[in-house]
């Protein structure tokens, strides 16, 4: 019984193709413009060698220390600042136009640097030329305080010390365009809640002729329904799995490698997505399948977009500031699932986060339970 | 008007879901404009790095030294206490830079000693190498001090070190034509409507036509003594008014949100090309409607089609950041060339034709995007009603 309700309901399920299109279709066209969109996104603060022009006249040719120094720091080596094009006055006010350089350093009565507009690379050319200049003062300074130690002071400012080692951050690189993806498989979860409420409708008697149907027939209806929810999730669980796939090996979004987690986020987040549906649709006595699935989408779409899905910074700000709701959101639990398997090296934070998760999936089912249970009808 | 009347009426019908995407524009319309004062685009302390400092050392001289010359060119931000949190913050770029400062640094610098301060930062970052260049600095300077004139106090070589390190380079700007900041924000809010007027259109648009395309009220239609040219007539009349209302409801919040363009020449052109947009908008709705046949098909062609056409077009994500291939992509859609008309309208402070040129070449490209539409709509039509 069991296994001919499962299959049947599996068949149904298969029909609704709007319901596909939501939870299977759309996330996977989302996901691909995602990729399309924020493929350059992390990158934008990598840094890559500078291109700055160097004007060649009287005052460059005459200051043969700031020639060595320029030429130290630039150059085809992987660790160099700058990449410097040598060039008239003219062709730099040209390039720097054209956007070529970030800006042209010019020596006239000193040393200048011309540019467009502010930014990092800017500040990191004027800091570097600051350095040239600021050592200078450094040496009448000190040799005003103790002549004797020119020697050893210029020894010293030949080999300037690193002072800082560099510690990771966490597991792995700290992409936060990551966050979008993780959100698109909460909301994806979330969205499983149309099977819910197409269980529910086909096994409420008030709610659609073919529940009323089946709740004449010689059978537990918590066996019936159980088979149904149990086809519902294994549907949705299928289409997780297969955004999933799609996302890890054709789009190659970094999940970490930490499989056997990964499937039991997604087990217990397609578990919240369904058994959410269910409760709420069947909670809702009045207004037809369309308007729940109204309802449903906008719930889903609220806790995603709080969880970071259009905009990432506000998952962190809502965790800074109301801490108690990024706990009470199903969408942001999962996201953070995903994100905590991916950046911690410890596992407190995920289990956290699936505890919870099966406390609202067992939630969702109880008052799910009480609601359907044992219904009489008067009239239809 | 019998036909117009009852194009009205379909619409308010279903104005429901195109309400809400008009609420989801206006929304993400007031947030950026809210989050529109901390803008990136000012003079030279405007890109500031957020970093923190945890300082397990004394509050010595030195380290207040080194906080005070950041400060001058980054932000300091208060970290949370547990690392987690400090990871979460890095993750999510609210601190860019985490410099530690071991027990025992200030003596070790003073008796010039080996010492290494741990930093937590983004890898291979352009704020990484600026704020290693800054604490390098600063720490080579103190060491020079502190190695050769020995009898200065902690105070003084401080001192030192800030005045030296006060010495800048000059700058001069390159004069070249930029735009207002409040063009930029204005241009994000007309370049933002794209995406809320193709779902509204499309929406709109196909749940007239699901209506007029049934086959028996089709029928029913032809046999009716209306003339089939009046009925189409005012189809026509009954949908552009549509796009007008829509438009019109779209653009009169950006009169309160940037007063100070909407009354400039930019804005003036602004209107005009958002306009010319949503009539290429409606002319793709139409081609879209005539081959849609229910309402569920419209939701998820409405949802592709807005959200798509918005990723790879550059209404999301700036056009700069777009990879090549994308923006190969995204020429395909109206939408992209008039971001780009957008884009270079925001930055003129001119208004000759040189100036407007490019422009203007983009928004020709939009409005062929519409005609090509609208000439591709009227083929199929014909085809279909000759099949019939």
């Amino acid at each position: 019984m069991f296994f001919h309700v499962f299959k049947n309901r599996i068949k149904c399920l298969f029909r609704d193709k709007q319901a596909l299109f939501f939870t299977i279709l759309f996330p996977i066209i989302l996901g691909t413009l995602f990729n399309l969109a924020f493929q350059n996104l992390n990158d934008i603060d990598a840094f890559s060698k500078i291109k700055i022009g160097m004007v060649k006249n009287q005052g460059y040719q005459s200051d043969l220390t700031f020639q060595q120094v320029l030429t130290s720091v630039s150059g085809e080596e992987k660790d160099a600042l700058f990449q410097v094009t040598y060039t008239s006055e003219q062709n730099a006010k040209q390039l720097l136009k054209e956007e070529k350089i970030q800006g042209y350093i010019f020596i006239q009565d000193g040393i200048q640097l011309v540019i467009k507009e502010d930014g990092l690379y800017q500040n990191i050319i004027q800091s570097f030329l600051n350095d040239y200049k600021q050592m200078q003062y450094t040496i009448a300074s000190i040799l005003k305080e103790n002549p004797s130690v020119l020697e050893s002071v210029m020894k010293d400012l030949g080999n300037r010390k690193n002072y800082l080692k560099d510690v990771p951050p966490g597991n792995a690189a700290p992409n936060w365009v990551l966050n979008y993806f993780y959100c698109l498989i909460a909301m994806t979860c979330l969205y499983g809640s149309f099977w819910g409420l197409r269980e529910i409708t086909s096994i409420q008697a008030n709610f659609s002729p073919q529940a009323a149907r089946l709740n004449m027939a010689p059978v537990h209806k918590l066996k019936v329904f159980g088979a149904s929810m149990t086809a519902a999730v294994a549907i949705q669980f299928f289409e997780v799995l297969a955004l999933l796939a799609y996302l890890i090996f054709i789009l190659k979004i970094d999940f970490g490698n930490q499989l056997g987690y990964i499937l039991l986020t997604c087990i217990t987040s397609t578990v919240t997505g369904v058994t959410m549906g269910a409760m709420v649709s069947s909670l809702i006595k009045k207004g037809g399948e369309n308007f729940k699935s109204g309802i449903l989408v906008s719930i889903s779409m609220l806790m995603s977009f709080l969880s970071g899905l259009m905009i990432a910074d506000l998952k962190y700000v809502i965790q800074d500031k109301v801490p108690i709701l990024s706990y009470l959101n199903p969408a942001n639990l999962i996201t953070d699932s995903f994100y905590s398997l991916y950046f911690y090296s410890t596992h407190d934070r995920f289990f956290t986060n699936i505890l919870i998760l099966w406390g609202f999936n067992i939630l969702f089912s109880l008052a799910t339970y009480f609601v359907i249970k044992g219904q009489k009808y008067a009239s239809l | 008007m019998q036909v117009y009347k009852l194009i009205l009426k379909i619409l308010y019908k279903n104005r429901t879901s195109m309400m809400i995407y008009m609420g989801v524009f206006l929304f993400f319309a007031i947030l950026s404009s809210a989050s529109s004062n901390n803008s990136e685009i000012t003079t030279l302390t405007s890109t500031k790095i957020k970093y923190g400092i945890i300082n397990s050392d004394q509050n010595s001289e030195i380290v207040k030294g080194l906080e005070s010359y950041l400060n001058k060119q980054a932000i300091l931000v208060s970290l949370p206490k547990e690392k987690e949190k400090q990871q979460d913050a890095l993750f999510f770029r609210k601190v860019e830079y985490i410099l530690e400062i071991p027990n025992g640094f200030t003596d070790s610098i003073m008796n010039g000693e080996n010492v290494e301060l741990a930093k937590t930062t983004v890898p291979d970052a352009s704020s990484t190498v600026f704020m290693d260049m800054l604490v390098n600095k600063f720490l080579n300077t103190t060491k020079i001090y502190s190695g050769h004139a020995q009898n200065l106090t902690q105070k003084e070589i401080v001192q030192h070190v800030q005045s030296d390190l006060s010495k800048m380079t000059p700058v001069v700007f390159q004069n070249d034509s930029k735009g207002k900041n409040d063009n930029f924000f204005a241009g994000y809010y007309f370049k933002f409507l794209t995406y809320s007027q193709f779902s509204i259109l499309i929406l709109g648009i196909c749940s007239v036509l699901i209506v007029f395309n049934n086959t028996d009220l089709k029928k029913r239609n032809y046999a009716s003594p209306m003339k089939l040219r009046n009925i189409n007539l005012q189809l026509i009349l009954g949908c552009v008014s549509f796009a007008i209302i829509s438009w019109i409801v779209t653009i009169i919040p950006s009169f309160f949100m940037y007063k100070s363009v909407m009354t400039t020449k930019t804005g003036a052109i602004l209107l005009i090309s958002s306009f010319l947009f949503t009539l290429t908008a409606l002319s793709i709705s139409f081609l879209i409607a005539s081959f849609i046949k229910s309402r569920n098909a419209m939701t998820a062609a409405a949802n592709v089609v807005s959200l798509g056409s918005s990723f790879i077009g550059g209404v999301f994500v700036d056009q700069m950041f777009l990879g090549k291939n994308v923006l190969t992509l995204g020429s395909f859609t109206p939408t992209y060339w008039y971001v780009k008309a957008v884009d270079s309208l925001v930055k003129l402070n001119q208004f000759h034709y040189v100036d407007l040129k490019p422009v203007l070449n983009n928004l020709l490209v939009v409005v062929g995007f519409g005609i090509s539409a609208l000439m591709i709509c009227l083929v199929y039509l014909k085809q279909k009603r000759q099949s019939f």
